[in-house]
């Protein structure tokens, strides 16, 4: 999630710090219900950050572990058995970032070579994987 | 702000030949995002009768949320407004820094309007029947007017019927390249779908508004549309990309079955099909509603960068850059599994 919980909070103080009653009651209004409603995400984001990430690299490691041996092209089948052999080094955002970044990019190598192989069964447990990911990643407005 | 008022009364008297002209009322309003946007009022005398005209200043900020072209906003206003659209006068256009430090431009304000907020569930109440109708009707005037006949024939964007749709990629992919922060796995497969299965070619090529949407048009207490707004991104290219992008679930998307809290999708598509005079091809649509989101998606990503980076502290495009993307990134992987039948 970017940007960082720790960007949000500095920036908003920074944001309240400069003035904002300055540029009239109005734009002053609208900026501090904005400024509201990003620190509530970023409290929910703090509740929520590191199992968010602890569950995505887990299910993302699942999937590389059952998909790899499927996989032609040796270099890409060795890098996912290693990451799905991986752990999360720290409970850390930063570390938990890292590593998810690290197995991103590893998830858009292995649809895309099971786009070009035509590899369909492939394909849908490849998106059965994001279409969770998207769902977990989704910020709740309400309560 | 008065330092600010002072400067922009200064040029409005040279401007309007008005030597008496005061600057009354100056103060920021929320909204239009890439651009600082404040209300004011012009007082001044016109051939001897007095005149109390309210009016917006939008001003570059030192970085917007996606970096937009204020000459080519501004002479959409311009020919839209000729046209007899619901769109504001546009007064006057600044593209040096001498002025009022920064490059802006002047428009009427359209007084005692509001707007239909992205996040209420139900935007336009007892008036959504007859925003939706109209919302609809100018999105299809607009696809109808002939660029050429309006003065926008050299704006940027597509070239050919046929270029439409790739041009539009290649704008988005470049923006997602250059501010991605993050790995987009579900981006870059919409990026790659939408490459690999082309739409048919564009009807016609038209001004797009760029983006065209809930949030983005003044509504009066009576539920008639007095001012679409914020054409900074209009460019040429398929009329379908406005449409797309005016029903994508993001905007006020509490109930999918009512795009953007108005009227019903089929009775918009018929809408706008009547007032263009064009089809909205299915299978196109369906085409221009994946770019829709992935378009959206890049503008969140932009956004999120100049957050991250203090270049623009907006918390807006904090919100825009975890909500929108978010949102954005769901539809997307919908969508795109849909497609496998996953």
């Amino acid at each position: 999630m970017k940007p960082e919980v720790g960007t949000i909070l500095g920036l908003s103080v920074q944001k309240l710090a400069l003035g904002i009653g300055q540029e009239g009651a109005a734009f002053a209004q609208g900026t501090v219900g904005l400024l509201s409603m990003v620190l509530t995400l970023a409290a929910k984001e703090y509740e929520r950050g590191a199992d968010i990430r602890v569950a995505e690299n887990r299910d993302i490691r699942a999937l590389f572990a059952e998909l790899a041996p499927t996989v032609e092209d040796a270099t890409l089948r060795v890098a996912l058995t290693e990451a799905a052999a991986s752990r999360d080094s720290s409970l850390r955002i930063s570390d938990l970032n890292s590593a998810n970044y690290t197995l991103r990019r590893l998830l858009t190598r292995l649809l895309i070579a099971a786009e070009e192989r035509g590899a369909l069964p492939a394909q849908k447990r490849i998106w059965a994987v994001l279409k969770a990911l998207a769902e977990r990643r989704l910020v709740q407005l309400g309560p | 702000m008065n330092e600010l008022e002072d400067k922009l009364a200064a040029y409005l008297r040279a401007k309007l030949a008005a030597p008496e002209l005061e600057v009354v009322n100056l103060a920021r309003i929320p909204g239009g995002a890439s651009r600082e946007t404040y209300r004011f009022r012009a007082r001044y005398a016109e051939r001897g009768k007095p005149v109390d005209r309210p009016l917006i200043l939008r001003r570059d900020p030192p970085a917007s949320l996606i970096e937009t072209e204020r000459s080519a906003e501004y002479r959409a206003y311009d020919a839209f407004h000729k046209l007899g659209l619901p769109v504001p006068e546009p007064i006057a256009l600044e593209l040096g820094n001498e002025a009022l430090e920064r490059p802006f431009f002047i428009m009427a304000e359209v007084e005692n309007c509001t707007t239909g907020g992205i996040l209420s569930p139900d935007p336009f109440g007892q008036h959504r029947e007859r925003v939706g109708r109209q919302f609809y009707s100018v999105l299809g005037k607009i696809a109808a007017a002939d660029p050429k006949d309006i003065g926008l024939d050299d704006f940027e964007g597509a070239t050919t019927v046929r270029d439409a749709a790739g041009h539009e990629v290649a704008r988005w992919e470049k923006v997602i390249d250059e501010d991605e922060l993050e790995p987009q796995p579900i981006v870059r497969a919409a990026l790659r779908w939408l490459k690999k299965n082309p739409p048919p070619p564009a009807q016609k090529i038209c001004v797009v508004h760029g983006d065209y949407r809930t949030g983005n048009f003044l509504v009066d207490d009576n539920g008639e549309i007095r001012a679409i707004l914020d054409w900074e991104m209009s460019h040429l290219g398929d009329p379908l990309e406005d449409l797309a992008w005016a029903i994508d679930p993001l905007w006020a998307g509490a109930d999918p079955a009512r795009p953007g809290g108005m009227i019903p999708r089929v009775q918009a598509i018929d809408i706008w099909e009547k007032a263009s005079g064009l089809k909205a091809d299915p299978k196109a649509l369906h085409w221009w509603e994946i770019f829709a989101s992935l378009k959206g998606a890049a503008i969140w990503i932009s956004a999120a960068r100049e957050y991250e980076e203090g270049r623009n502290i907006d918390p807006v495009n904090a919100f825009s850059g975890w909500y929108c993307l978010s949102v954005h990134n769901r539809v997307l992987a919908e969508r795109l599994a849909a497609e496998i039948g996953a």
